[in-house]
């Protein structure tokens, strides 16, 4: 009973009492995927040119903080996907979907960016809100059909990947204003859609940024302090008991996935309508029938931040943060794919580092137990 | 020294978190029927399950014919003539009995089945012991009974000679039990060994030899059970004298609270419905028990007048107001608390802490929201009255993670939020499963004191002594329809069997009269 | 006429590696392990089967005998390759969804990094000729000739192989009934003595196999022995797994889903030969969204009713019963 009173916190669910052991557990666990993913990367690196492997590893690993512009301007999309993918992982969907949200997200930008004629200061608003709405639309369907026809959201999203990407790609290379057929990509945009630069030099970071992160942290408000939240996570945890408590799960269902499929879409819009650094250009896209690499990232990010939207805020500045090294690794011949085999092998080993993580602490405990015990015997 | 065929000896089993057994002796003898009492969770199953191979003891050792054996799996056990009816049924649904009962020892040329030899030989066991079946038919097609007796076939199909039998009487009509003990008699005289696990003190006085008790873990002694009675056993059991009644004044009967016409529920698992035109009324100040064997429709009934399923036919009145198609929130609001049969799986979001989990059917109401946000303050003051009022028992009171409390405290939680939201029914589903003595006085008690406040009390229970102490009406469903209305002070355990088991009958006429 | 023996004779190479990796999806579900990986696995045995193929096709060995060895090798390379997720799904009881997709993502980049440092190319070009004309006597038959044994690939014989011993191992063998009974009910299996670690390994292992020779078969038959990290094998490995609740889990549906898709997918590609499809209009990149289209109306009408293997994607504790 004097336990209860002064462990009586003033407010709150006070989550921190709660998941002090939980949170901390998902950081380690965390660091050690990436350590085991970092050093399958060095051995691959190894294993394909043993000489410059340590220089390569090196600017993998730190040779992203040199230009930590460009690192947040390349987290911006993968935020955005790591959100998508996190935000329905409370929910316990899994929306492998992310990558035709965001490639949705992006065609519809395009479109505004190309199509709509909106004066300078809210052309890129307007474009940005429909990057959201075409993601929304790409997340609704797996939605609706996991609420209404019980039809696995995984399947599903796999399946409006490819059609995104092969309709997207259809309708671009059908319009001859957004595209240039000699060039094979997209036109460039209008200035006045392109969001506005944050200024520092050489890198195209942008208010993107600032927008992803302000997002995040909406989200978790969201997912902590309101009664959706409240009820999102209950599902997630037991759908059963969510319906018993009388929750409408089918609604959450499509809910979560139109809030999901809104955060790629608008990583695809963020990506697109970047600034660049060279006066009178633009970013571009190649509709050469590849699925957006950026969505399947974002599940990277999100299982980094244990689905976490602040964790997802740091794990998506990692995640960029080597994908910079990856591509500066180009400078002693590796090419920036091994970066996507570290991430595949970060994906890979977060699925059980959890585990893993536990046993290895169990295995330190028992051996610091059997040094007590021995030095006790000693001491006898 | 006498000669055992089974000597379990000083066996001590640890879970993180619990000894399930302490340091436990069983000896068994060729040839007998050798009963093991004890309450749910007193350890009974886990010292079975390393009997037969599915744990390790951490300390003890095993005999078998005076031998030290060690046994690491069920294969072991199987080669040691081990074999065991699980209390959940270890059969695989979509296949065939034949299927299940070779699975693990197929007769094969090459890899290849050869599956009339198999059938050939589980025809003639099915013969030689009067269990007949169909080996063709698939498992999720058969009866419960049905699916017992080929679980008995397989143990019989791999020759074994040791047979233990986990709590085989729970899914069973009284009459189906009295055919299961005639059963294990008959192999006992055949010179094979019969471990039985039960609670139930009549079984034991009825079938068997001898009789071991366990409580909490601990070994607490072996009778002779001729040598012994029935308050005998249950005081080694509980440890004191039970008291089996339950202290209640007579109803004072209201107005109705609860009125259902016609329910009707199709099946999830074959092409009849599951609950057949069922109509019937509960009012305030009385405790109606749906009594019945395990399977007869109860839960598609609940699921259904709950809302977490839907009906085909019939019609819902609460309090007046028709909730036929109302959504599972309308018929909370309207007064309906449900106290859930499956505490995990539907009562409680166990990685939620109880503060959580005490508003999980009111944290949308304005006392705990607004705009959308919770109010944590509320949320916690609300919390900690409940714990303190019910006696909800946790390592860090209100921020506690469910998942790590006790079952009983768990259970306690459900109740305390069921009791405490505005109600006018309390529907109670087995409200008492799993839990020990302590906790199951207690709940009787406060459905007593539901009924006692004018509240009208819809129970469900599969327990007998339950049915008859706790209820002031019993209702007995049987193959998806009410066959029957017994008044407890009017009738008798047997008579209510009968009834559970579809030998008797009132006529619709008579039910709807009374109701 | 015509058109329908060439609709046959495309469909067919088309079909049998969606076939084959379908039934191995199939093993490894009804063991109990949910295989989102085999779009990797299938590249990983293409990849190697190609490898292979680039390493011998100067020796001067006879086509048809070195793609019964590329199988094999790509067969090993899948099988290796599964053991990645049998190790974390079975063993370390990991999310058997995000090891998949994780093993999805790796296989691409490594044959996108290991072909540009080694061929300076995207992946590897053979030029071994793998097509045949006309097979010997079989091609002689009217009609089934035509049909089944002309313009075809060595793969449709062999796919049709496989997918019969697949139906005689699943339903008559020892093997087959406690690999299923793994899938349903792993305590039940556990409580006869059956190994459900093992069997589910072994499932996996299958799906391995399966999807590593699919994988191979989609770059001779679809490909022309060719392989590429970009496009890898254009999400056969998800469409095998729609074919494989489409076959609801059996391996005869699943060979006439198999077909139905591939006669799809065919059908997208040969507009142009189709003068009453090709008069439409349609542009063309509306039929190569086909088969994903038709996978999501197939799992609509189907999937409320489809009966999944009912312990599929819960890692199996012995210590939980």
């Amino acid at each position: 009973m004097q336990d209860k009173q002064t462990q009586t916190p003033k407010k709150g669910f006070d989550l921190k009492q709660l998941t002090k052991s939980r949170g901390f557990s998902a950081f380690t666990a965390a660091l050690l995927a990436i350590a085991l993913g970092l050093i399958f990367g060095f051995i691959v690196m190894i294993l394909a040119n043993p000489d410059k492997a340590i220089s390569g590893f090196r600017y993998v690993l730190v040779g992203g903080l040199g230009r930590f512009g460009d690192v947040l301007y390349f987290a911006t999309p993968i935020m955005m996907t790591g959100l998508a993918v996190g935000f329905a992982f409370r929910m316990g969907l899994f929306n492998i979907g992310a990558s035709g949200q965001y490639t949705m997200g992006m065609f519809f930008a395009l479109y505004v960016g190309f199509m709509w004629d909106l004066p300078n200061g809210i052309h890129w608003i307007v474009a940005i809100f429909a990057g959201m709405l075409g993601g929304m639309l790409w997340g609704i369907i797996p939605g609706l059909f996991k609420a209404f026809l019980n039809v696995n959201e995984v399947i599903t999203s796999i399946m409006f990947n490819y059609i995104g990407m092969y309709l997207v790609d259809m309708i671009i290379q059908g319009n001859g204003v957004i595209y240039i057929a000699s060039k094979s990509r997209t036109n460039y945009l209008p200035s006045t859609v392109q969001i506005p630069s944050l200024g520092i030099t050489g890198s195209n970071v942008n208010l993107g940024i600032i927008f992803a992160i302000i997002i995040a942290i909406a989200l978790f408000i969201v997912l902590e302090r309101t009664t959706f939240g409240y009820e999102l996570k209950a599902t997630g945890f037991n759908k059963y008991a969510a319906d018993y408590a009388g929750m409408k799960g089918k609604r959450n269902i499509v809910l979560t996935m139109v809030i999901a499929g809104g955060l790629a879409g608008m990583g695809g819009a963020f990506a697109i309508l970047a600034p660049s650094a060279i006066a009178g250009s633009s970013m571009t896209y190649e509709p050469i029938n590849i699925i957006a690499a950026n969505g399947f990232n974002g599940i990277a990010v999100a299982l980094l931040g244990s689905s976490n939207p602040i964790g997802i805020i740091f794990s998506a500045t990692f995640i960029s943060h080597i994908q910079r090294g990856g591509t500066l690794a180009n400078l002693v011949g590796y090419k920036p794919e091994i970066i996507d085999i570290v991430i595949a092998v970060i994906i890979y080993f977060s699925a059980f580092a959890m585990i893993m993580n536990a046993a290895i602490g169990r295995f330190i405990k028992a051996r610091i137990n059997k040094r007590h015990q021995k030095t006790e015997k000693e001491a006898k | 020294m006498e000669n055992y065929i089974v000597e379990m000896l000083n066996i001590t089993k640890e879970f993180p978190g619990i000894i399930a057994n302490d340091n436990i002796t069983l000896n068994l003898k060729k040839g007998e029927v050798h009963a093991l009492l004890g309450e749910n969770g007193a350890g009974k199953s886990t010292l079975m399950s390393v009997l037969f191979g599915l744990y390790q003891a951490e300390k003890g050792e095993i005999r078998k014919n005076g031998q030290v054996v060690k046994i690491n799996n069920p294969n072991d056990a199987n080669a040691l003539g081990i074999g065991m009816v699980h209390q959940h049924f270890k059969l695989v649904e979509i296949f065939t009995v034949l299927e299940n009962i070779i699975l693990g020892v197929e007769p094969n040329k090459l890899g290849f089945l050869q599956k009339s030899e198999a059938k050939e030989k589980v025809m003639a066991l099915s013969e030689k012991y009067g269990l007949s079946i169909n080996p063709d038919a698939l498992i999720e097609d058969i009866s419960v009974g049905m699916q017992q007796r080929v679980e008995i076939l397989k143990m019989l199909y791999r020759d074994n000679e040791i047979l233990i039998f986990d709590e085989p009487t729970a899914v069973l009509t009284p009459q189906e039990i009295k055919e299961l003990l005639k059963i294990m008699r008959g192999f006992a005289e055949e010179g094979k060994s019969i471990l039985f696990i039960t609670h139930k003190l009549n079984e034991i006085m009825e079938v068997a030899d001898r009789c071991t008790v366990l409580r909490k873990g601990k070994y607490i002694g072996t009778v002779n059970v001729k040598e012994s009675n029935k308050e005998e056993l249950s005081k080694m059991m509980v440890g004191r004298d039970v008291n089996f009644n339950v202290d209640k004044k007579p109803a004072e009967i209201k107005d109705v609270v609860l009125s259902v016409k016609g329910v009707t529920v199709p099946s999830k698992h074959h092409k009849n419905n599951a609950v057949k035109d069922v109509s019937f009324e509960v009012r305030a100040g009385e405790i109606v028990c749906l009594a019945g064997i395990e399977g007869n429709g109860q839960t598609e009934f609940v699921a259904a007048l709950t809302g977490l399923d839907k009906m085909s036919a019939g019609t819902i009145t609460l309090s007046g107001k028709d909730i036929t198609k109302s959504s599972i929130r309308e018929r909370s609001v309207s007064g309906m608390s449900h106290i859930p049969e499956d505490r995990h799986k539907h009562g409680l979001v166990l990685e939620y802490s109880l503060e959580q989990n005490m508003v999980l059917q009111r944290y949308w109401q304005p006392e705990f929201q607004k705009n959308g946000f919770i109010k944590f303050d509320a949320v916690r003051k609300y919390a900690e009255g409940l714990i303190e009022r019910f006696d909800v028992r946790s390592g860090q009171g209100p921020i506690s993670v469910v998942r790590s409390m006790s079952g009983g405290n768990q259970q306690k939680a459900i109740i305390a939020r069921e009791i405490d939201k505005k109600h006018d029914l309390l529907v109670a589903v087995q409200p008492t499963r799993g839990l020990d003595v302590g906790a199951i006085e207690y709940i009787h008690k406060q459905l007593v004191e539901r009924r006692d406040a004018g509240k009208g009390v819809l129970l469900v229970s599969l327990e007998l002594d339950e049915v008859m102490n706790v209820s002031d009406r019993i209702l007995v469903m049987y193959e998806g329809e009410i066959v029957g209305e017994l008044d407890p002070k009017n009738t008798t355990v047997q008579e209510l069997g009968l009834y559970m088991s579809g030998a008797k009958r009132n006529t619709a006429k008579e039910i709807n009269h009374a109701g | 006429m015509d058109t329908i023996y060439y609709l046959i004779q495309n469909m067919l190479p088309v079909a049998i590696p969606l076939l084959l990796v379908a039934l191995g999806g199939m093993f490894s579900e009804r063991s109990g392990v949910i295989n989102i990986g085999l779009e990797g696995i299938m590249l990983f045995g293409a990849f190697f089967g190609a490898l292979f193929v680039f390493t011998i096709q100067g020796a001067g060995i006879n086509a048809q005998l070195v793609l019964l060895m590329g199988m094999v090798v790509a067969a090993l390379a899948g099988f290796v390759y599964s053991l990645l997720l049998s190790f974390a799904a079975v063993t370390m009881k990991a999310d058997q969804t995000i090891t998949g997709t994780s093993l999805n993502m790796l296989i691409p980049a490594a044959v996108l990094l290991f072909s540009k440092m080694f061929f300076n190319s995207d992946g590897i070009t053979t030029n071994m000729g793998f097509f045949i004309r006309k097979m010997p006597v079989l091609g002689d038959i009217p009609v089934l000739g035509p049909m089944f044994f002309q313009k075809t690939y060595l793969t449709v014989i062999i796919g049709f192989v496989i997918l019969i011993i697949s139906v005689i191992i699943f339903y008559k063998t020892k093997f087959g009934l406690r690999l299923r009974a793994c899938g349903e009910h792993p305590q039940a299996a556990d409580s006869v003595g059956i190994n459900v670690y093992f069997m589910r390994y072994a499932g996996v292992s299958l799906s391995g196999i399966l999807g590593g020779i699919g994988g191979f078969f989609y770059s001779v038959g679809i490909l022309d022995g060719n392989i590429n990290g970009h496009s890898g094998v254009a999400g056969f490995g998800f469409l095998a797994l729609a074919v494989m609740i489409f076959g609801q889990w059996k391996p005869i549906r699943i060979m006439f889903a198999a077909l139905f898709f591939a006669f799809l997918r065919t059908l997208a590609y040969s507009i142009a030969l189709i003068p009453f499809l090709n008069d439409l209009g349609i542009n063309q990149t509306y039929y190569k969204m086909l088969p994903y289209v038709a996978t999501m109306v197939v799992l609509a009408f189907t999937s409320k009713k489809s009966r999944a293997p009912k312990a599929e994607g819960i890692p199996y504790d012995k210590a939980k019963r």
